[in-house]
C-alpha cells in the first residue's frame, strides 16, 4: 500500500522528468513556428510557410523521396531474408548450424566503423557509390544478423503442432512458411518491419559516405548540409528538422509498443 | 513434398533421419541469400580491414605493406589518444549517469501504479527513436551563444555563465555529454521500470513485513533483480559512447581544435577525407576489439554477480 505523500511525489517526479526530456524537442517545434530568423518567440504570428520554405530550400523533396526508396527496398528486402533465414535456423535445421549460427550473430556486434572502409573501396570499384541500390545493399547485408536472431526466435516459439498438422495435411516447405507461420508471425514481422525501418531511415554514417553526390543525399544527410549553410535561419532549420524526423515519429505515435519492446529486445540480443 | 513429418514408429527411423538431413540441406538453401550477403557485406570486409591495417595507402596510388606500423604510429599519435580520452568522457556522461539517474528514478517510482504510464513513457523514450541529426540540430541551437541555454542564464541572473558552449574548449566536451545523459536517461528508465514490474510483489511485502526501509529494500530486492538490465543499459551505451560519430559531425566536427575528436570522427577523415587507409583501418579495428572487449566483459561481470 503506497501512502497518498508517496503517489504525489510519483506524480511529481514522473512529471519533472518527462518535461525534462521533452523540452528541448518542445521548444524546438515551437521554433519552426516562429516568423523571425532567429527563433525567437512569436504566438500571435505562427509561421506555416516555414516548413514549405525548408522543404524548398533544403532540397528536402528531393532527398525524401531518396531515402523513401532506399528505406522501403532496404525494409522489403531485410524482411525477406530474415523469414527465411529465421525459418532456415528456427524451423527446418540447417547444415553446419552450429557453426553457421554464431557467425551470424557475431555480425550484431560487428560496427559499421569497422567494415565501411572495404566496403566503400570495392564499391566505388565496381561502380556502386554513389548509388541507391548500393546502399540498399549495404543496409541489406548489415541487417542480417538482428533478423535472423529475431524471426528466428520467433519462430521457435510457435507451437510445434502447427508444424505438425501442417505436415498432415501435405504442404510443402514453402507453403508452409507463407501460408502458415507468417501469419501466425505476424507481430514480430510488424515489429521487425518498423526497427528496420527506423534503423533505415535514421542512418547517417552510411548515407554520408556511400553518396557523396548532392543529388543522390538522403534527408538525414541533406539536413545536415542545410543546417550547415543555414545556421543563421533557425525557424527554417527547425522545421527543415521536423520534417524529416516526421515519418519514424509519425509511426512511433501509432507503434509505441512495438517500438519500445523491439529496441529492448535488440538490446539484449544474445 | 511433406518434410516436416516427424516419425514416431521405430521401423520409420532410418527414413525420418533421412528426411531431416535432407530438410538441413532445404534450410540452408533457405538460408543462403541472407549468408550470401552477410558473407559480402560483413564478413570478407571485416577480413579486409584487418588487411588493409597492414598497408599503407592513401585510397589511390599502389598499396605498400608496412607490417605493424600503422598500429605503433597509432601507440604514439596523441590525436589518437585524445580521441580515446574523450570517449571516457562520453562513457561516463552517455553510460553511468543514465544508468544512475534511471536507478534513483526507478527506484522512487518502484511499485507504483501510475495513471497515463504510456504518455509519459512515450516521451522519455522519444530520443531514441528521434533521427540523430536531428537531436544533434537541436543541441547545437540550444548552446548556441544566443541560444535558448544562455537565455535561461541570463534570465535567471546567471549572465555571468553565459558562454558559446560548443565553441569552448573546457566546456564543449561536457555539453555533448549532457546529450547523451538526455537520450539514454530515458531509454534506462524505461528498461529499469519493465524489470521492476517483473519482481514479485511478495518480495517487497515480505520486506515490508519484516520492517525494512526503502533503502534495503531497494539494495537487497531491486538492484540484484536489475543486473540484466544494467548489462545491457551499460552495453549499449558504453558501445555507443566509444562509436560517437553524427553528434560531434553534425555539432562540432570536433572542435574547437580538437577538444571534442572521438575516434570514429577520426577514423571517418583517415579513411574519407585525407586518407591514410591504413591507419583508418587500424583504428577500426581497435575499435572494434575494444566494443566487443567491453560487450563481453560487461556480460560476465553481471553473470557472475548471480551466481
Amino acid at each position: 500500500m503506497i501512502s497518498r505523500f508517496e503517489r504525489v511525489s510519483n506524480y511529481v517526479i514522473v512529471i519533472a522528468l518527462t518535461v525534462g526530456v521533452l523540452f528541448p524537442v518542445g521548444w524546438f517545434v515551437l521554433t519552426s513556428l516562429s516568423p523571425n530568423t532567429s527563433g525567437a518567440l512569436d504566438f500571435s504570428n505562427i509561421a506555416w510557410s516555414n516548413f514549405t520554405a525548408a522543404w524548398r530550400d533544403g532540397n528536402l523533396a528531393h532527398s525524401m523521396y531518396a531515402s523513401l526508396v532506399i528505406t522501403v527496398s532496404a525494409v522489403i528486402g531485410q524482411t525477406i531474408l530474415a523469414i527465411l533465414s529465421g525459418y532456415a535456423f528456427g524451423i527446418l535445421g540447417v547444415v553446419g548450424e552450429r557453426y553457421l549460427f554464431p557467425i551470424i550473430l557475431l555480425g550484431m556486434m560487428v560496427s559499421t566503423e569497422v567494415i565501411v572502409i572495404p566496403l566503400y573501396y570495392e564499391f566505388q570499384r565496381i561502380g556502386l557509390t554513389n548509388s541507391w541500390l548500393g546502399l540498399v545493399i549495404i543496409q541489406l547485408g548489415m541487417g542480417v544478423p538482428f533478423g535472423t536472431y529475431w524471426m528466428r526466435a520467433t519462430f521457435r516459439a510457435l507451437p510445434r503442432s502447427v508444424m505438425d498438422s501442417a505436415a498432415v495435411d501435405g504442404a510443402s516447405v514453402w507453403s508452409t512458411l507463407w501460408r502458415i507461420l507468417v501469419p501466425m508471425a505476424r507481430p514480430a514481422v510488424l515489429t521487425l518491419v518498423l526497427l528496420s525501418f527506423m534503423w533505415t531511415w535514421n542512418d547517417f554514417f552510411l548515407s554520408l559516405i556511400f553518396l557523396g553526390d548532392p543529388e543522390k543525399q538522403t534527408a538525414t544527410v541533406a539536413l545536415g548540409a542545410f543546417q550547415g549553410r543555414h545556421v543563421l535561419q533557425v525557424n527554417l532549420m527547425a522545421a527543415g528538422s521536423l520534417i524529416v524526423s516526421l515519418p519514424v515519429v509519425a509511426l512511433y505515435l501509432f507503434f509505441q509498443r512495438e517500438f519500445i519492446s523491439g529496441v529492448m529486445a535488440g538490446a539484449v540480443k544474445e | 513434398m511433406s518434410v516436416l513429418a516427424i516419425g514416431r514408429t521405430k521401423p520409420r527411423t532410418r527414413t525420418v533421419s533421412r528426411q531431416a538431413r535432407k530438410r538441413r540441406w532445404i534450410g540452408l538453401l533457405y538460408l543462403s541469400p541472407a549468408l550470401l550477403l552477410y558473407g559480402a557485406i560483413v564478413l570478407v570486409p571485416l577480413l579486409q580491414t584487418v588487411n588493409y591495417s597492414f598497408y599503407k595507402w592513401d585510397g589511390v596510388s599502389e598499396p605498400s605493406w608496412v607490417g605493424l606500423q600503422n598500429y605503433l604510429e597509432f601507440g604514439r599519435d596523441p590525436r589518437m589518444y585524445a580521441a580515446f580520452g574523450h570517449v571516457l568522457v562520453l562513457i561516463l556522461m552517455f553510460g553511468l549517469i543514465p544508468l544512475g539517474l534511471g536507478l534513483i528514478s526507478a527506484a522512487l517510482l518502484s511499485r507504483a501504479k501510475i495513471r497515463g504510464e504510456g504518455i509519459y513513457r512515450w516521451f522519455l523514450f522519444l530520443p531514441q527513436v528521434l533521427t540523430s541529426v536531428v537531436v544533434a540540430i537541436i543541441w547545437k541551437r540550444i548552446y548556441a551563444p544566443d541560444g535558448p541555454l544562455n537565455g535561461l542564464l541570463r534570465g535567471v541572473g546567471l549572465g555571468h555563465l553565459t558562454r558559446n558552449w560548443l565553441g569552448d574548449f573546457t566546456w564543449a566536451l561536457p555539453s555533448l555529454g549532457m546529450i547523451g545523459v538526455w537520450g539514454g536517461f530515458g531509454f534506462t528508465m524505461v528498461l529499469f521500470l519493465a524489470g521492476i514490474l517483473a519482481i514479485p510483489d511478495e518480495l517487497y511485502e515480505a520486506a515490508r513485513l519484516d520492517g525494512s526501509t526503502r533503502w534495503q529494500e531497494f539494495r537487497l530486492i531491486t538492484l540484484p533483480s536489475l543486473r540484466g538490465q544494467m548489462a545491457i543499459a551499460l552495453t549499449l551505451t558504453i558501445t555507443g559512447a566509444l562509436r560517437t560519430f553524427d553528434l560531434v559531425y553534425i555539432t562540432t566536427q570536433g572542435g574547437p581544435g580538437t577538444a571534442t575528436t572521438t575516434p570514429a570522427l577520426l577514423l571517418y577523415q583517415l579513411a574519407f577525407v585525407n586518407p591514410d587507409v591504413g591507419r583508418a583501418s587500424a583504428t577500426g579495428v581497435v575499435l572494434a576489439v575494444l566494443c566487443l572487449g567491453i560487450a563481453v566483459g560487461i556480460t560476465r561481470i553481471m553473470e557472475n554477480k548471480d551466481r
